[in-house]
């Protein structure tokens, strides 16, 4: 291995600082670097800064973003959310590994191409399962589609490499016609609206048609992304859906006339546009724009309401002028000039709005309590750690609406008397950061961030501290700890962080959505917000809807709305025509609430005696084929592997709960191990230190309540889902054609090749990935 | 609500149904220990802030919906707390339980555990390194009476069960024993056990075979008059007549018999109970009877008038007392029982009880310590092991009769020390026995045995360490050039010097410091 280039180190430190609670940056700023962290490069660090040797070394082994081995030129990570688990992504990052021949203890191929890494979820869960190579997405992988996913993104690489910067829209004179919108939040962005738009700018540069583009954050469809809106200067507008760049051309002269500059090429294009459209169509699917009154659509927003998502799908993500001229800051205004700080406290009250991270903690107490500390240093924090697998709402609300999100962190700032804050935002969501930093810049510029703001006289500095990969960091007290420049780990409260948080100094911390209902409440008032929803849960929750349903996004509703309307109405039901069986709430916080009991409605205390819990909003709706057991497992095996392992009930007994999940998941479960799990769920849920350990077992807790019979089934050495594949054998039935199809799929050659007999699977070769079950035209494989 | 007087900068509290008032600030667990409730705990010391790692000491707090560790929590006025509770006991029963399923490494040596006298054998086999002789000789008799005749006749289960055997051959504990008895006896003053003063009681001693010969030392020792009647004409029972002169010299048995009438035993021989004396006759005349006359009929046991059952003698295999409560017995009249070092352990074992009985206190028996066993251990174990203790011990061959002091030495360093340094002050072995956790009652993966031993005198076996972090605070606070820190997260978190230096760097002036606060035998002195 050659020896590291240390003096870059001086320039790290000299841009970051020497001080212990640097300690995260720098090490960030090493990584990205040198590619990973060498010893030799973290020695030289301790001799340069105030840094420690234990506190780097016990700080770096924490957080799942650093590696002490070189990567691969290319990383592949492979997401196992909770949507992308029920829909294979374990399969799929098997595949991965047996594809580039990595062996089951290493993480990078023989030839150093490839680093394969498990991510706990990439938040594009409508996509599932998702695959993140380089800075490629690829959604609705199949263990089968590993092979061509690859080539096609080495092709990718290639092309990049070679072609360099890429074509830049050329500056429109003359009459705009139009403005054609494109989705870029990371779900449209994962389903290629960057291509998308880079196609579209290609084409008014080469065909002058006068439209401007624009950007807008997520319009939670993400089931129809990417999304293309064109609004014509009649008013007119039309949306279309599921566009690829191929097809932009096409539409896009439907609506407009070529500029001047080509006219006289008119007939050539058109010509060849004939040719194009024909081609399309025999080809492809033909894309129709679709009217938001056409059912399925209407259907997906006619129950939702936009409050922190306000004005979703015509609202440019980073342009300050447009937020502005939509009502933005006007909230702020009012917080520093007509009201007095106990006035705000009194609106958020009167809203009756609750910490929107999961725990459901009022708002206002929050706020008064760092208000009436004695100490005047106080902090104010953007909890953007949004960890859950399964969860993308604070993702989609930083990416789409920053000035929100800071407009309600400054009121919230104002209102506590904090000058100082952070936003803590996981390194696994670069472009909320990006679009966060870009916000706050634009926010400084204006006078909205700074100095006396608003010529108010009340200032406020906001730094991001990107995340380094650590689920537990949601829980607040971890959090402070790693902004801090510590292990994250959670501490006893009390002291709440209200009263000692960041350096001992009150320190108010929201989560993101909460900071972004703020704007709304102050100008509409907190009556009209608490209109909305039910009595103890007001207003209205984001969440993130995926799963086994017919249409995923994000969505925004009132409280007090049924999960049944959730699943039926804006999910379109389930997909394939399967029974719904349950909805995982909360993630791994939260539980199993079985499709019996969907009647229930959305708010903190009826998800709670339901076994669930409001959580940050993740709704992963399952399906008959979905194995129970086999989702607690998943959950806890996420836990277990987040726990920070401080205290015995986490760090062991998830441990130990997991363990007995995994003998009943292969078959080797006693009948005693479901009274040995219940009673330490029991146990580790009273007695862990913080609300990660302290909610870790509800998912198997609920799972247990309504789906027992399941845990039985699997002592007794089956799985009733057909998802275990310890529990399972998959068979050809007679219906086989012989088209041999599966043989060819196969990724172990367990299926003879015989065309026009009957196949049959040796099921000692057989690795259960279902591929056959997936390719067989004639539904001929079955698993028993 | 509060309860009492309100003292500026204090509050009242209550716990187990008591009412304190403590200083503002102070947490329930000092709020506990000012008023004599002892509340367990693994991760807290005074000197540091709580470290809410352990949780053993989880206490309910009325109106809380969670348990809360009591070290970190702080008194509130008016707060009622239960520390004396079924479930709280449950809880912390679980924390230990789920700290013992990760934890690797045993608490006695296997030798030891298997050793039916249940004798220290590896601390008898460092003195015998160190050539301490008479420290190795008082070890052995702290549970055996007769350590020649044993060292010659003993089957040595102990050294089938020495993980030594699993690399090269184990340590040939009975060798060294005998060698060590007989260095012993070939002083001109042999080792004779302190005396505890007379309590004056008389006991009769009936069968003068290991059982009673057994019974004698340990009940002498223990202040106890002791008669021992015998029908044959010398002392030994089976040891003498039924062992050939070629196995165990009756010179060696002889030697050792002595040493117990040198106690102050009596012996009377040629005495047949039931013909010349009857059992009522020395009932009569002793405060108890101990009975350890060989493998006898069940007609012979009836005729003591004692009571039987399908095993033959009905005895309480806890305490050794008979039927009758002022009756004991132990050795080859239970059946089974066969070996010789088994009929010494009875001895003692039914001495214990007869002293109980003697001081008028319960007759019960003495509850076994919590043990934690690794059990069979793997390859890549046991080459940790074999790391720190030198390798390639020289193979002993069985038929060596005799071994001399150098020989017997260089035998004992070749012991791997499986028994945990700090088995007699490991807090988690105390709390393990007083809330009667169960090692096996969580199955799973487990830490591996790891030792880490220094050029010095610290030894680091992170198997045993329970992460609780006091060593790490400890060396942060005094400014350790290196220190210790977590590395890792999760189950998988491990406390290490960091960039992988060895353990004396790490702990340059903090060495003591941190042994002694370590709650566990993670890290210990040599």
């Amino acid at each position: 291995m050659e020896t590291p280039d240390l003096k870059k180190i001086d320039e790290i430190i000299a841009s970051t600082g020497k001080t212990p609670d640097k300690i995260l940056p720098i090490l960030q700023a090493v990584q990205k670097e040198y590619g990973y962290l060498p010893q030799s490069v973290l020695e030289a660090v301790c001799e340069k800064t105030e840094i420690t040797p234990a506190a780097i070394t016990g700080f770096s082994s924490f957080y799942d973003q650093f590696r002490f081995a070189p990567a691969g030129e290319h990383i592949i990570r492979v997401c196992l959310g909770t949507a992308c688990h029920v829909k294979g992504a374990q399969g799929v990052f098997d595949a991965f590994k047996r594809y580039l021949h990595i062996p089951g203890n290493r993480d990078t191929d023989s030839n150093g191409l490839f680093t394969i890494e498990p991510v706990a979820c990439l938040g594009c869960c409508t996509l599932a399962p998702v695959v993140q190579i380089g800075n490629v997405i690829y959604g609705h992988l199949t263990p089968d589609k590993v092979e061509n996913t690859i080539k096609n993104y080495l092709a990718y690489h290639k092309a990049q490499k070679k072609q360099g910067a890429h074509v830049k829209a050329r500056g429109l004179s003359g009459d705009i016609k139009g403005e054609i919108r494109v989705g870029l939040g990371s779900c449209c962005q994962a389903r290629g609206s960057g291509h998308l738009k880079d196609a579209i700018e290609k084409i008014i540069y080469e065909t002058g048609i006068p439209a401007s583009i624009k950007h807008v954050g997520c319009v939670g469809m993400c089931y129809q992304t990417p999304l293309m809106e064109i609004l014509l200067s009649n008013g007119s507008r039309y949306l279309y859906t599921g566009v690829r760049p191929e097809d932009a051309k096409d539409i896009l002269l439907k609506h407009f006339r070529p500029g001047n500059i080509k006219k006289r090429l008119m007939p050539v294009i058109s010509k060849g546009l004939d040719i194009l459209l024909s081609a399309g169509e025999s080809q492809s699917t033909p894309r129709y724009a679709i009217d938001k009154r056409e059912k399925h659509v209407a259907d997906f927003l006619n129950c939702q309401r936009n409050i922190a998502t306000e004005h979703c799908g015509s609202l440019s993500p980073v342009n300050i002028d447009e937020y502005i001229e939509f009502d933005g800051f006007k909230a702020l205004k009012r917080a520093l000039k007509d009201l007095k700080a106990d006035e705000v406290i009194s609106e958020i009250e009167a809203s009756g709005l609750r910490g929107r991270g999961g725990a459901g903690f009022p708002t206002y107490l929050k706020w008064r309590a760092v208000r009436e500390q004695l100490e005047k240093e106080r902090f104010i924090v953007l909890n953007g750690d949004e960890g859950d697998p399964g969860a993308f709402m604070d993702r989609m609300l930083m990416e789409s609406y920053p000035f929100r999100v800071l407009e309600g962190m400054i009121i919230a700032a104002h209102t506590a008397g904090a000058n100082r804050g952070y936003l803590y935002i996981r390194a696994e969501y670069p472009l909320a950061i990006e679009r966060m930093l870009e916000a706050i810049k634009m926010c400084h510029a204006r006078g909205f961030l700074g100095d006396n703001i608003c010529d108010s006289g009340f200032s406020l500095d906001l730094t991001i501290v990107a995340g380094a990969g650590a689920f537990v960091c949601g829980e607040e007290t971890a959090l402070l700890a790693s902004i801090m420049g510590q292990r994250g780990m959670p501490r006893l409260r009390p002291p709440y962080p209200a009263q000692q948080g960041l350096w001992g100094r009150p320190t108010l911390i929201n989560n993101v959505e909460t900071y972004a209902l703020v704007p709304w409440i102050i100008r509409n008032g907190g009556a009209a917000f608490a209109e909305m929803g039910t009595e103890k849960s007001r207003g209205t929750k984001v969440f993130a809807l995926a799963g086994k349903i017919a249409r995923g996004g994000l969505i925004e509703v009132p409280m007090g709305v049924t999960l049944r309307r959730i699943v039926e109405e804006i999910g379109g039901g389930i997909a394939n025509g399967l029974k719904f069986k349950a909805i995982q709430i909360g993630g791994p916080s939260g539980g199993c609430v079985p499709a019996r009991l969907s009647d229930i409605p959305v708010d903190y205390e009826s998800l709670a005696d339901a076994g669930a819990i409001m959580g940050s909003g993740g709704l992963v709706v399952m399906d008959e084929t979905d194995c129970m057991v086999d989702i607690a497992r998943y959950f806890l095996q996420f836990t277990q592997n987040q726990s920070c392992g401080k205290c015995t009930y986490c760090r062991i007994g998830t441990r130990r709960m997991l363990e007995i999940l995994d003998r009943l998941c292969s078959g080797k479960g006693k009948p005693s191990d479901i009274d040995q799990l219940e009673e330490l769920a029991h146990q580790i849920k009273q007695g862990s230190l913080c609300a990660l350990g302290g909610t870790a077992p509800n998912p198997v807790l609920s799972t247990l309540k309504y789906f027992r019979e399941e845990y039985e089934a699997h002592v007794n050495g089956r799985c009733p889902a057909g998802k275990c594949k310890a529990l399972i054998k998959y068979k050809v039935t007679e219906d086989c054609i012989g088209c041999t199809i599966c043989a060819q799929h196969c990724p172990v050659g367990a299926i003879t090749f015989k065309p026009y007999e009957r196949h049959e699977i040796n099921i000692d070769m057989c690795i259960r990935c279902g591929t056959c079950k997936n390719v067989c035209p004639e539904k001929a494989v079955v698993v028993e | 609500m509060s309860i009492g007087t309100e003292r500026p900068g204090f509050l009242t509290l209550t716990i187990d149904g008591k009412i304190t008032e403590v200083p503002e600030g102070s947490t329930i667990l000092e709020a506990a220990e000012s008023i004599g409730i002892r509340i367990p705990t693994l991760c807290y010391l005074k000197e540091i802030p709580p470290l809410t790692s352990c949780m053993i000491c989880v206490v309910k707090v009325d109106g809380k919906r969670n348990l809360v560790p009591s070290c970190a929590t702080l008194a509130e006025e008016g707060m009622i707390v239960t520390n004396d509770a079924p479930e709280i006991y449950a809880a912390r029963k679980t924390a230990l339980e789920l700290l013992l399923s990760d934890h690797a490494g045993d608490c006695m040596g296997p030798c030891q555990v298997a050793c039916p006298a249940s004798m220290d054998i590896p601390a008898m086999l460092r003195y015998m390194a160190e050539g301490q002789y008479e420290k190795a000789i008082e070890t052995i008799k702290e549970h055996i009476a007769l350590p020649a005749v044993t060292g010659y006749i003993c089957p040595a289960p102990c050294e089938k069960v020495c993980r030594r055997g699993q690399m090269d051959a184990p340590i040939s504990i009975k060798l060294v024993k005998r060698c060590a008895a007989l260095i012993d006896l070939a002083q001109k003053s042999p080792y004779k056990p302190d005396l505890l003063s007379d309590i004056n009681k008389k006991v009769a001693i009936i069968g003068s075979g290991p059982a009673g010969l057994g019974a004698a030392y340990h009940l002498k020792k223990n202040g106890v008059s002791c008669t021992i009647f015998d029908d044959h004409d010398k002392p030994g029972g089976m040891l003498r007549y039924e062992i050939p002169e070629q196995k165990l010299p009756g010179s060696i048995l002889d030697a050792e018999i002595e040493q117990i009438r040198c106690l102050g035993v009596e012996f009377r021989q040629g005495v047949h109970i039931g013909r010349d004396l009857t059992l009522k006759d020395l009932m009569e005349s002793f405060d108890a009877v101990f009975l350890g006359i060989g493998n006898v009929s069940e007609n012979s046991i009836k005729m003591f008038g004692l009571d039987t059952d399908q095993k033959g003698l009905k005895i309480n295999r806890d305490t050794l007392q008979t039927s009758m409560p002022n009756v004991f017995a132990g050795g080859d009249i239970r059946k089974g029982l066969k070996l010789a070092v088994r009929s010494l352990a009875d001895g003692r074992k039914a001495a214990e009880g007869i002293l109980k009985f003697l001081k008028g206190e319960a007759v019960t028996g003495n509850v076994r310590p919590f043990n934690s066993r690794m059990g069979k251990i793997g390859q890549e174990e046991l080459s940790l092991f074999t790391d720190s203790t030198g390798t390639n011990k020289p193979h002993v061959i069985n038929t060596f009769d005799e071994m001399d002091k150098e020989e017997a030495s260089s035998e004992s360093r070749y012991c791997l020390h499986c028994d945990c340094r700090k088995k007699n002050a490991c807090r988690l072995r105390t709390f393990a026995d007083e809330y009667g956790a169960k090692e096996g009652k969580y199955v799973g993966a487990r830490r591996t045995f790891v030792r880490m031993k220094g050029v010095h005198d610290i030894v680091y076996e992170p198997g045993k360490c329970i992460s609780c972090g006091i060593c790490v605070k400890i060396t942060e606070k005094q400014g350790e050039r290196l220190g210790l820190t977590f590395i890792g997260r999760g189950f998988d978190v491990k406390v290490a010097v960091p960039f992988d230096r060895s353990i004396e760097e790490g702990l340059s002036k903090t060495a003591e410091e941190v042994v002694n606060a370590c709650p566990t035998g993670a890290l210990v002195f040599k």
